[in-house]
């Protein structure tokens, strides 16, 4: 299975890199691209040697795995590019919002790691909003289309447990930090060749939330680590 | 769904509009001075005495014509006041809805075309109607709010955004859905609390307030 990962810096790719070339039978690309205008190699570079992670990235490019765009992953010139690579599967790690046309270079099509549960769950700020309507937390992976989170085929979808976090920006974080494990997952379930949930369109789209209801969403959250803390109480 | 943290979060929030709506003057409404008046001594009054708010808003179940426009049935929804309405047959939203689109995606106006269509608010409850709410919640809360955040209302028409925030707390009044309640409190935190100089009807702001905390008072 060939994998690119569309990114639009070095630092953001690595670790789903690692997790994505530990499974048998994949070959891994990162795909680097500007999110508008134009980049350069050499910009990329300056900015991981900086950051950690810097050993893998020199061995990711000494493989030959970092493929570098000048231009967005919308761009013509971009598309003709991911069209010769004959990618299997893309996993989004990027600021982008893709078009048909560059979903379409991918022969399975794009996957991303959407920090809530689907199909219940679109859009903005669905962890708050699953804390303010008591329901589960928890990740999907599934093929994207250009909708917002409406692509149809769900490879994955979860609940995960933030009751250990202390604010609901933590327990963001900590799911956002899961998008490597949970690609992995989707990418060895893909090898199987499974049947898809569907994003059937039965939930709602969510969007930003007031600071009115973050604060509830941030009760909601203390009353799940009190109970996790001390059950009976 | 834990409820009571969101009653008590509607009830803080309850007092502070009515806050916010006491301090209003007026004689900064024109002619519509006595309607703001009137929200206010009602909504005060309703305080003073402890009493709750009227809120029973029921999802329309059928489609309904009122004896006058929009905006009038707007200012009576708001002052609480009963209106008699006639069921009427209802119109599917397919080319209403069309034309909306259209709109929105010109970046143009819609508060003539919400007005006509509504001109018995309530009807935007209306089951068939979920389509179109959707829509006008999306726009509120995505291109609507980041042109207001990255400049200031005054890069909208306030009109068309005030009729907008009054349509979906008719329906935040009568629905379970807290994703149109939240919408208002998102522009109650966004929004200046004053009367806004480029409106045609600043009085859309009071009868919003008096229809939020309408919405409010349900979940308090």
């Amino acid at each position: 299975m060939r994998i690119g990962i569309l990114a639009n810096s070095l630092p953001a790719a690595l670790s789903i890199y690692r997790e994505a070339q530990e499974l048998p039978g994949t070959e891994v690309h990162v795909l680097l691209a500007p999110v508008s205008g134009n980049s350069k190699l050499s910009v990329h570079v300056a900015r991981f040697v900086a950051k950690s992670g810097r050993r893998q990235s020199l061995s990711l490019i000494g493989r030959r795995a970092l493929v570098h765009f000048r231009k967005p992953f919308d761009h013509p010139e971009t598309i003709a590019r991911l069209k010769e690579l004959r990618l299997d599967v893309g996993l989004h790690k990027s600021g982008n919002i893709y078009r048909r046309e560059t979903i379409a270079c991918f022969q399975h099509g794009i996957l991303n790691a959407h920090i809530g549960i689907l199909p219940g769950y679109r859009g903005r700020s669905v962890v708050e909003w699953s804390l303010v309507q008591g329901d589960p937390t928890g990740i999907s992976v599934f093929f994207l289309d250009e909708g917002i989170d409406t692509g149809k085929r769900i490879v994955l979808s979860e609940t995960v447990d933030v009751s250990h976090c202390r604010n609901v920006a933590e327990a963001k974080q900590y799911l956002f930090d899961l998008d490597a494990t949970f690609y992995r997952r989707a990418l060895a379930l893909l090898q199987q060749q499974p049947a898809f949930r569907s994003n059937d369109g039965s939930g709602r789209r969510y969007y930003v939330m007031s600071k009115l209801f973050q604060e509830v969403a941030q009760e909601n959250l203390e009353l799940l680590r009190r109970s996790r803390i001390a059950p009976d109480l | 769904m834990n409820k009571d943290l969101i009653s008590k979060a509607a009830s803080r929030r309850l007092n502070e509009v009515r806050e916010r709506l006491i301090k209003l003057d007026p004689q900064r409404f024109g002619e519509a001075g006595p309607f703001v008046a009137s929200v206010k001594e009602t909504l005060g009054e309703a305080r003073a005495a402890g009493a709750p708010v009227r809120h029973a808003l029921s999802e329309s179940r059928d489609w309904a014509e009122a004896a006058t426009d929009c905006l009038t049935s707007l200012r009576m929804l708001s002052l609480q006041s009963d209106h008699a309405t006639q069921p009427a047959p209802y119109q599917p939203a397919g080319e209403f809805f069309n034309r909306l689109q259209a709109k929105i995606v010109a970046r143009q106006n819609v508060f003539e075309l919400l007005a006509e269509r509504y001109r018995w608010p309530l009807n935007f409850s209306f089951p068939a109607e979920g389509e179109v709410r959707e829509t006008v919640l999306m726009r509120l809360l995505t291109a609507d709010r980041v042109r207001v955040e990255k400049a200031s209302i005054d890069a909208l028409n306030a009109d068309d955004l005030l009729l907008k925030l009054n349509l979906v707390a008719v329906h935040a009044c009568a629905t379970t859905d807290l994703r149109f309640l939240d919408a208002l409190n998102y522009y109650y935190e966004l929004l200046p609390a004053t009367p806004y100089s480029e409106s045609q009807h600043p009085w859309l702001l009071v009868s919003w307030f008096a229809l939020y905390v309408r919405a409010l008072s349900s979940w308090s």
